[in-house]
């Protein structure tokens, strides 16, 4: 086998493999690209570590202290956010996760199977396929978020869960990303191989191909949770139950509460802030897999 | 092994949302005819704890269960009504802006309540009810609450400059100007373009009257002489540097009212709850007064807001308009109902009844230094200009919001803004096939 | 007999994986499209006043949609200010992508996991905490960076008005998205086998001269596709200038493309012109980005 997917410069260094490692000590540090990134990582941050600052301030310091030092009302505004109609807010953070979770899930598999096929079978209309598919992100949501809406209520699923989560489930850019890793990753000669030994096509796809694709339906699978996660307009046009109301709309909800009610910043920042942890915890939990590339290299040498 | 879990968790996820999605009582009206049990109906609003209201109608009434559904307020929550309505899923009640509502009307949202509502017209002040009528003899809503506009003002700053606190709008441009003298670092107050609801209610305390229709046709007097004089009054002052130019509701502007550098601001008695989240530093300090007028001696003001309960066309078709308009009805002129909007909500009543005394006995906490708060603010509400609203005011006010803006950041022409205000809201009329003037 | 029963199957393998790709598509994009399209030769005419039952009905329009969308100079204004904004941001979010994630792939990198998941970070910021969040930071009197400039005795940049603005805008553009596109082009970084590297090294190569010989060819694909989508979702701006909006007198509704849009369809309930302007957008998108495509087909066809 000529070609492995794993990536052994970020292994400890198996013996005897890497001559690379040999020249260059391993454990010596690059500085100048660890600099730049934690640079960049700065940048980044900055802005967010605003945001976790205004969370614990109470509305008075809000706009009295601008500077990063953090105030006293984070247990209070938390408080407040969890009784607010009931605790309706965490409801929202489930219907998030749902929305989410299936869309985003659903979503991954629709665009490795999708990606897997254009990338490695020829066929007629492949290509015109594919350009059909990609040429979805051509119109803007914007645009379509009234039409779906009349549809779906053609179909009587306005205002239901389905509504939301349907239309999610289609990625041009997840498909996108699907094709390319599936022709990057997938060495043809692996198909071939699994194909002599008499494996049907599902099968193959299943246990050759599927495999071999992980890393990148992960990464398909957190952008698509994260867009569904903040999606605003859909859910916006969708539901008028605010109890069916995804977290980015509710909080919309609550920052517009009409002229004489005061908007709620404070719940707002806080409600925002909380909402940003779960994308966090999946980050920092999926790097894990994407790590599983290393696996699926060595049962297949 | 990992496909096996993910589509196991898939099909997880599935079940719950199918559950879910079938659980879940359809929204919209239902068809089940009276004899099923209660009748059930869903309410949109944006009020804040108006939950808490109807659970005290649902006590009460078995038979009628209203189920609020919270909504942002917004332009965009016509858009979202009337594209619920077009496709058959609009609620049953629906809390709507006064300006609102010709909008509303003419793409057969609401349904004419004339019927249901009968007695209830002598409960509201003229000017108020004139706009649920939208003059015909139909009804298509019940006003909520009202919002006059008065002029806040610092108490301690005002002493401390020696400014006298303006009858006049005269008296209110030499109180900018001789602030900017004493202190150039401090404005008055702002010019804001991102609200076109407060330049509204300025135009029609001086008399303006933006639509009005006679026959078949409609005529639109945005740019007319008492518009003109209120966008020069404010461009003249923007101008001159005598006041601020920077939009409204930003982090900015709130901070410029909690630390002194705006020292009034022109509002609705509403404005309380503003001050409280915005300015919380400065509670105690201000005041209110009625706004200036054109004319030293009279007293007459206009409004930025408030709003009304209807119900949609979707609730008559489903039988439910009875049911609906009584909700409608109780909950904005019932005394236990109003009390309850006023404590729970913040709301200023438009019911006449329900404005002295009673809830509105003691003044806002924030204005805890003037104890006859709502006493001065019922005086003020006394003489509201009546508002003129037409089919297309979200055509107007995006164009204010645009035309103004412009105008403020440059310094620019304000009667040439109203002018394209005008013309973009004729315009817009004119191409749906509307018969216009002016 | 296994070769018996192959040949038919995988021949239609390709098309039962598509298909509900394909099914789903049309429901979801192609449905609604369509309908928008129906939309755009439509229009709303009033009887009278308009206030009675069935006042409105809605027509044929022809082409006159099309017609006002493409005579109005605010489009062809807007469209003006998206091309300069994009001029802006796209190299400067791609550049910075591509850099770090080239970084990222350099070995002895250390916290590069850390790094990963901060530049990642903005990506999961909503958009209504995004705008309050620049609100206070762009705006120099609650803004703690114009704070520290102040005690340094400098002035800070206007920001909100003028050439600032659009700095302004790109600048939130690649905070929110340079993380997207590096995960993107990180992940095309790991499909590329080691070998390929280790053999370079072994002649001596610098990482550099792997970087800019090896790894850039060998995710040219990746590059392609963040540029195209770049491209589109540029032509398609909407949500950093309507965070912007409120703060500004400088901003109007119809400053991009697809801000007038909204206004048309959200703000002002006319979802007529909305469509035909939508149409007419999607068009310029299509012919612009698959320009682009053709330009750079050969190589970007990572197919077998």
């Amino acid at each position: 086998m000529s070609t492995t997917l794993t990536d052994r410069r970020r292994t400890a260094p198996a013996p005897g493999t890497t001559p690379g490692d040999a020249v260059a000590p391993p454990r010596r540090t690059a500085w100048i690209p660890t600099l730049v990134l934690l640079l960049g990582a700065v940048y980044c941050l900055i802005p967010i570590l605003w945001v976790v600052m205004a969370s614990t301030k109470s509305s008075g310091e809000l706009f009295t202290t601008f500077t990063f030092a953090p105030g006293s009302g984070l247990l209070d505004n938390l408080a407040e956010l969890s009784h607010y109609r009931d605790g309706v807010y965490w409801q929202w953070m489930a219907n998030s996760a749902l929305y989410a979770g299936a869309g985003a899930l659903l979503s991954a598999a629709l665009s490795g199977v999708t990606g897997y096929a254009l990338a490695k079978y020829r066929f007629r209309g492949r290509t015109a396929i594919f350009n059909i598919l990609l040429a979805g992100v051509l119109m803007p949501p914007i645009t379509l978020a009234v039409p779906q809406y009349l549809l779906m209520a053609q179909a009587g699923l306005a205002d239901s869960y389905w509504s939301v989560l349907l239309p999610s489930i289609v990625s041009p850019y997840g498909i996108y990303l699907a094709r390319i890793y599936a022709a990057a990753a997938i060495p043809d000669e692996v198909v071939e191989a699994a194909r002599v030994d008499g494996a049907k096509e599902f099968r193959l796809f299943r246990s050759v191909a599927l495999p071999m694709m992980v890393p990148g339906l992960v990464t398909v699978f957190l952008f698509q949770f994260v867009a569904i996660w903040n999606n605003f307009l859909l859910p916006y046009i969708m539901l008028g139950d605010d109890h069916k109301f995804p977290v980015t709309v509710g909080l919309y909800s609550l920052l517009q509460q009409g002229a004489n009610a005061p908007a709620l910043y404070t719940l707002v920042i806080t409600g925002a802030l909380l909402s940003v942890i779960p994308l966090i915890l999946l980050f920092v939990g999926l790097q894990r897999f994407w790590r599983i590339d290393l696996l699926s290299g060595a049962v297949k040498s | 092994m990992h496909r096996r879990l993910a589509l196991a968790t898939a099909a997880t996820l599935c079940g719950a949302l199918a559950l879910t999605a079938c659980g879940s009582s359809g929204s919209g009206s239902d068809a089940a005819g009276p004899a099923a049990g209660p009748v059930k109906l869903t309410f949109w609003s944006w009020t804040p704890n108006m939950d808490k209201v109807a659970a005290i109608w649902n006590a009460a009434h078995p038979d009628i269960q209203v189920s609020v559904q919270k909504q942002a307020s917004g332009d965009d929550l016509v858009t979202k009504t009337i594209t619920a309505a077009k496709a058959g899923n609009a609620p049953d009640l629906l809390q709507a802006e006064y300006q609102a509502l010709p909008t509303l009307v003419s793409n057969d949202v609401l349904a004419d309540i004339a019927k249901q509502t009968a007695g209830t017209k002598d409960r509201f002040a003229a000017g108020v009810w004139q706009q649920v009528t939208l003059g015909s003899d139909a009804v298509y809503a019940v006003p909520e609450d009202t919002a006059p506009l008065a002029l806040y003002y610092r108490q301690d700053l005002f002493q401390q400059y020696g400014l006298k606190v303006p009858t006049t709008w005269a008296e209110f441009a030499d109180a900018a100007r001789q602030l900017k003298q004493k202190d150039p670092a401090k404005a008055l107050t702002t010019f804001s373009a991102n609200d076109s609801g407060l330049f509204a209610g300025l135009a029609q305390q001086a008399g303006a009257k933006w639509w009005t229709s006679s026959g078949e046709t409609w005529k639109v007097g945005i740019d007319d002489a008492a518009g003109k004089k209120v966008a020069d009054f404010w461009g003249g002052l923007v101008k001159e540097g005598a006041i601020d130019n920077q939009p409204m509701y930003t982090p900015a502007w709130s901070k410029a009212l909690n630390d002194g550098s705006q020292i009034a601001w022109v509002s609705a008695v509403w404005a309380p709850g503003v001050f409280t989240s915005s300015a919380p530093d400065t509670k105690g300090k201000w005041a209110i007064a009625p706004l200036p007028q054109w004319n030293a001696g009279e007293s007459v003001t206009g409004s930025w807001g408030g709003s009304t309960t209807g119900v949609t066309t979707g609730a008559a078709k489903a039988g439910h308009a009875d049911a609906a308009a009584q909700f409608a009805t109780w909950l904005n002129t019932d005394p236990e109902a109003v009390a309850a909007l006023v404590k729970e909500a913040g709301i200023y009543p438009a019911a006449t009844a329900a404005q002295s005394g009673g809830a509105l006995a003691a003044a806002p906490e924030f204005f805890a230094n003037q104890p006859d708060f709502y006493t001065q603010a019922a005086a003020i509400a006394k003489n509201t200009a009546p508002a003129a609203w037409g089919p297309n005011v979200n055509v107007a006010y995006s164009t204010f919001k645009d035309a103004f803006g412009k105008a403020a950041q440059e310094k620019g022409d304000f009667s040439a803004a109203l002018t394209a205000m005008q013309q973009a809201t004729v315009a817009d009329l004119k191409k749906n096939g509307f018969k216009t003037e002016g | 007999m296994a070769s018996h029963q192959s040949r038919p199957s995988r021949r239609l393998a390709p098309y039962a994986f598509l298909s509900p790709a394909v099914v789903l598509f049309a429901l979801f994009f192609a449905l609604p499209i369509g309908y928008a399209l129906y939309l755009s030769f439509r229009s709303v005419q009033v009887k009278g006043l308009g206030l009675g039952s069935h006042a409105r009905t809605e027509v044929w329009a022809g082409l006159s949609n099309y017609a006002s969308a493409i005579s109005d100079p605010e489009l062809l204004a807007g469209s003006g200010r998206t091309l300069l904004y994009g001029a802006l941001l796209v190299p400067a979010m791609l550049g910075a992508a591509l850099l770090l994630a080239l970084l990222l792939d350099t070995p002895r990198v250390r916290l590069g996991a850390l790094s990963r998941l901060a530049i990642f970070l903005p990506y999961a910021v909503p958009g209504i905490v995004a705008s309050l969040l620049w609100g206070f930071l762009y705006l120099p009197t609650v803004s703690p960076g114009y704070f520290l400039l102040d005690r340094a005795g400098l002035g800070g940049p206007d920001l909100l008005h003028g050439n600032g603005l659009f700095v302004a805008l790109a600048n939130i553009a690649v905070w929110g998205g340079t993380g997207f596109n590096m995960i993107v082009i990180y992940t095309s970084l790991r499909a590329v086998p080691a070998e390929l590297y280790e053999a370079a090294r072994l002649d001596g190569a610098s990482e550099l001269q792997i970087a800019l010989r090896i790894k850039i060819p060998m995710v040219l694909p990746s590059l392609v596709l963040t540029f195209f989508f770049s491209m589109i979702a540029t032509l398609q701006v909407f949500s950093e200038p309507m965070t912007l909006k409120p703060l500004t007198n400088s901003m109007n509704s119809t400053w991009s493309p697809l801000m007038k849009v909204y206004r048309d369809a959200f703000v002002q309930g006319d979802i007529h012109s909305a469509a035909a302007t939508s149409v007419v957008i999607a068009a310029a998108t299509l012919v612009l980005s698959f320009s682009f495509l053709k330009l750079v087909n050969n190589r970007s066809d990572g197919g077998s």
